[in-house]
């Protein structure tokens, strides 16, 4: 209980403080890039299921958002909560297909679905803009904040960011949650004790489809641009290395999974056009060295403190 | 009539490319168990290789030895010094970093060549058509089939017929074997991988002429080879070859009707084969 | 004295692996309430017919009836569903959660006939978890509550997995070898708590160990090279000539 709240609390002031430590719209970006992360981790880290196409979804919120803002003349809530229901739905189909296949079938099966959703985007430019992106979102104001302000905006994302949060971490302690865990596990096992696993996966990529839905919408309201690249698999494995350098085993590392990556992508490119090249060359260094993620590093490094006490002591 | 046997002979050749872009990444999936998300940025080192030989005069042949060898000595290097060194963390890290070898490979290719890509013509001995009397077949299209086809031969005969592809072959299904007749795993991984990359480099090769090239065309290629596994079924090496070569048809005839549908057609009949056969079309397990 | 109503029954079940018939034609009813005892050698295709009866295999042949109703096309999770609990032979408790987490997961199934839940915290669904603890502590398991099932002895998992299989709550009981790989006392004492269930459920058993078959069940069945080949009382099969010449190899 009183982790639950110190851990909310953290998120919180991390959302409160970051505008002030570092320029806002790059604190923007990392709450929601942060949210991606989030939903991403309930499907790997959580669930198990090595999801190489997320992106699909984040990419399908982002689209949708652009569309109904833009054609479609909608207000800016109902853009965000089509986004939301358009990715669940579309995981819910893409889930259906292939949720039945485990470990190396469902990473190759959600590459190519995400592949078809960029080359669907791609060849559908009369809509989607093809590879030039959907230009001209404007943030239309919200029961009478002017979403145009950047504090205003960010505020707006830093509320949706600390509900995603508390959302996705209760989910992880319900009995979903252990669930998915067990079933990760030994999935015959929990057969046998009268649990559909496929159901609760297919749940669980859902859930995860609409909070990446609910982050490229917000991606796209950030930039009043929707770019080809927010659906491309690059993406997915961007989301993917964020979840892993984070660590898995808690919703706070996809957050600092997502800063870091956020910070360092903007770090890179101020450096040198090619920023991807030192990009890639950035997780190879870090799949060779930080093998548990973020916070099993501070783990380490408190263990080994309180080791050193223990000596003293 | 024509146009449909025309576009026949156009599946042959693609569906042939596929097959072995698939076949690679079978043998490495049947020895590490880690789906290659390199393997289109492998095709690209293949094509640019082949680029750049033709470019420097080489003759055609040698081309493409240099796209196998390059992409092959790619993938020795990714499996020697990467995978092999991440065993035993989580599964989790090999794929993440073949993806960052993605990305490093592609951007290599991009400052090396620049964004815009390259194309070639192919040598004058296989350019233009010949004249069949019904219809007018490209001599490359021919070309493209064959080479597929041989190459997959090649590598059948490899792995059936010599004593470095028995043990291959013997990684691939029983693992606890290969241990038994004294043969360093290791060793065994390593080569199995470069082959499967060496695969993928030759497919770049043979389709610079075909469809140009550049650094990121690898990876609708590599999306079509990991449908075509999937269709082929995992159990067998070769369900991939047939269900390359079934892919590559189906598409072309495609394009006859719906041009724009022809590549999203290859995503609807993946869809429904998972739908109605838990086992792709020709796989055992 | 009327007859006990049929509550599982085997059709000419079937399962072959490649070209071994490793279940064949294995007709059998197990009537309600009562022990049943399942010998045979190694090999023999017992736990592949408990994996055919819970359809964690498909069937090749043959009907499974479950209360006169037709469930060989089901799924293992709708098996269960219809109050069949099994452990398994190859110990299958999730090694990475703790016994209260093992316990529990089999006590929400019994608890919940729908999906599972997504908000409250699991360990504040009080009655689920009032109810874990009981089974825990029917079991002499409370101080392993907090453990790791991968932290604690062969043994002490045995138990973790009746334990599990008992929270679901089930009417049918299939239990796989229970004793294997126990000491004598832990035998024993497995032997004490199936004989203390007794009554309460259906239970079909696979064991080896003689004593403890001979000792607890109603019926036995003897199984040998995939066919069933006698049936009957523990002292009738005792002293079947066909038993004798495959099981006891005399
Ligand atoms: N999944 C499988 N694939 C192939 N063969 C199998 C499989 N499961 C069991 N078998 C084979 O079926 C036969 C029967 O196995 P089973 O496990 O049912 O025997 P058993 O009677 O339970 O034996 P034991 O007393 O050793 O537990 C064995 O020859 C075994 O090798
Ligand atoms: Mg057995």
């Amino acid at each position: 209980m009183n982790k639950n709240l110190l851990a909310l609390a953290a998120v919180v002031l991390l959302a409160v403080v970051a505008p002030m430590v570092i320029p806002i719209s790059i604190a923007n970006e990392i709450i929601v890039i942060a949210i991606f992360a989030m939903a991403t981790n309930l499907v790997i880290g959580v669930a198990g299921l090595y999801s190489f196409g997320q992106a699909m979804f984040f990419g399908a919120g982002a689209y949708l958002t652009g569309y109904s803002l833009t054609a479609g003349g909608l207000s800016l809530v109902p853009s965000i909560l089509i986004a939301i229901a358009g990715a669940a739905a579309l995981a819910g189909i893409v889930g259906a297909v292939i949720i039945r296949r485990s470990g190396f079938y469902f990473m190759m099966l959600t590459f190519a679905f995400n592949q078809m959703a960029f080359y669907v985007v791609l060849v559908w430019s009369g809509v989607t803009g093809g590879e030039d992106g959907m230009a001209g979102i404007k943030r239309a104001p919200v029961g009478g904040l002017d979403l145009n302000d950047r504090s205003v905006f960010y505020a707006f994302c830093a509320v949706l960011f600390v509900a995603s949060y508390v959302i996705l971490r209760q989910i992880k302690k319900s009995p979903l949650g252990l669930v998915l865990e067990a079933a990760k596990e030994n999935p015959r096992r929990m057969a046998s004790l009268g649990y559909s696993v496929h159901g609760a996966q297919l749940a669980a990529f859902m859930i995860s489809g609409a909070f990446a839905g609910l982050a490229g919408s917000l991606y796209v309201l950030l930039y009043r641009f929707v770019p080809i690249d927010s659906i491309s698999w690059i993406m997915s494995g961007n989301v993917v290395f964020m979840v892993v350098i984070g660590g898995m085993s808690s919703m706070v590392g996809p957050i600092m999974g997502a800063a870091v990556f956020v910070w360092l992508q903007g770090l890179f490119s101020l450096l040198w056009a090619q920023w991807a090249l030192l990009f890639g060359l950035f997780i190879i260094f870090v799949v060779f060295t930080l093998r548990g993620g973020l916070i099993e590093l501070f783990k380490r490094v408190a263990r080994i403190r309180r080791a050193g006490e223990a000596h003293h002591g | 009539m024509n146009l449909v046997a025309a576009q026949i002979v156009n599946g042959l050749a693609i569906g042939m490319l596929y097959a072995v872009m698939a076949l690679g990444l079978s043998i490495i999936k049947g020895l590490l168990n880690v789906p290659n998300f390199a393997h289109g940025a492998l095709f690209a080192v293949g094509a640019y290789v082949c680029y750049t030989l033709s470019t420097i005069g080489a003759p055609f042949a040698v081309a493409l030895i240099g796209a196998f060898s390059g992409a092959a000595l790619l993938g020795f290097l990714i499996e020697r010094f990467g995978i092999a060194n991440l065993t035993g963390g989580s599964y989790l890290l090999q794929v993440l970093f073949l993806f960052g070898t993605a990305l490093v490979i592609e951007q290599i290719l991009v400052l090396i060549y620049g964004t815009t890509g390259v194309s070639l013509v192919p040598p004058a001995m296989l350019g233009g058509a010949m004249d069949l009397g019904f219809m007018f077949l490209p001599r490359y299209l021919v070309f493209c089939a064959l080479v597929g086809a041989f190459s997959i031969v090649a590598v059948w005969l490899l792995i059936e017929k010599t004593r470095i592809g028995s043990s291959i072959r013997a990684g691939i299904e029983r693992r606890e074997m290969v241990q038994c007749l004294g043969i360093d795993i290791g060793t065994l991984l390593t080569l199995g991988f470069a082959l499967g990359a060496g695969m993928a480099g030759l497919a770049g090769g043979i389709a610079l002429p075909l469809l140009g090239a550049n650094a990121t065309s690898g990876n609708d290629m590599m999306a079509i080879a990991f449908v075509v596994l999937v269709l082929g079924g995992l159990g067998s090496l070769y369900g991939a070859v047939a269900a390359g070569i079934l892919i590559g048809v189906a598409q072309s005839l495609t394009t006859l009707v719906a041009p724009s549908a022809s590549t999203l057609l290859i995503y609807v009949i993946m869809t429904v084969v998972l739908l109605i056969g838990p086992k792709g079309l020709f796989g055992e397990r | 004295m009327a007859e006990p109503v049929t509550v599982l029954e085997a059709i000419e079940l079937t399962k072959r692996f490649g070209k071994n018939t490793v279940v064949d034609g294995v007709s059998l009813k197990f009537p309600e309430g009562r022990l049943h005892a399942i010998l045979g050698p190694n090999g023999a295709g017992k736990t592949t017919l408990f994996n055919l009866l819970t359809k964690d295999y498909p069937v090749d042949g043959g009907e499974i009836l479950l209360r006169g109703e037709r469930v060989t096309r089901l799924r293992p999770h709708q098996i269960s569903r219809r109050g069949v609990g099994r452990s398994y032979q190859i110990t299958s408790v999730l090694r990475e959660l703790t016994f209260f987490e093992n316990v529990w997961l089999a006590s929400y199934r019994a608890d919940h006939a729908g999906a599972p839940g997504l908000w409250r915290d699991f360990r504040a669904h009080w009655a689920t978890a009032e109810k874990t603890r009981q089974v825990l502590a029917e079991l002499g398991l409370e101080p392993f509550t907090d453990r790791k099932a991968a932290d604690v002895s062969y043994g002490d998992q045995r138990l973790l997995e009746i334990a599990v299989t008992l929270a679901t709550r089930p009417e049918i009981l299939l239990l796989d070898e229970p004793t294997s790989g126990l000491s004598q006392r832990e035998s024993e004492r497995v032997k004490q708590l199936i004989l203390s269930i007794k009554g309460k459920f259906t239970i079909i058993m696979i064991e080896h160990k003689m004593n403890v078959v001979m000792d607890i069940s109603d019926d036995v069945t003897v199984m040998n090279r995939g066919k069933v080949i006698a049936s009957g009382s523990p002292a009738q099969i005792s002293t079947d000539a066909a038993v004798r010449s495959a099981y006891f190899g005399l």
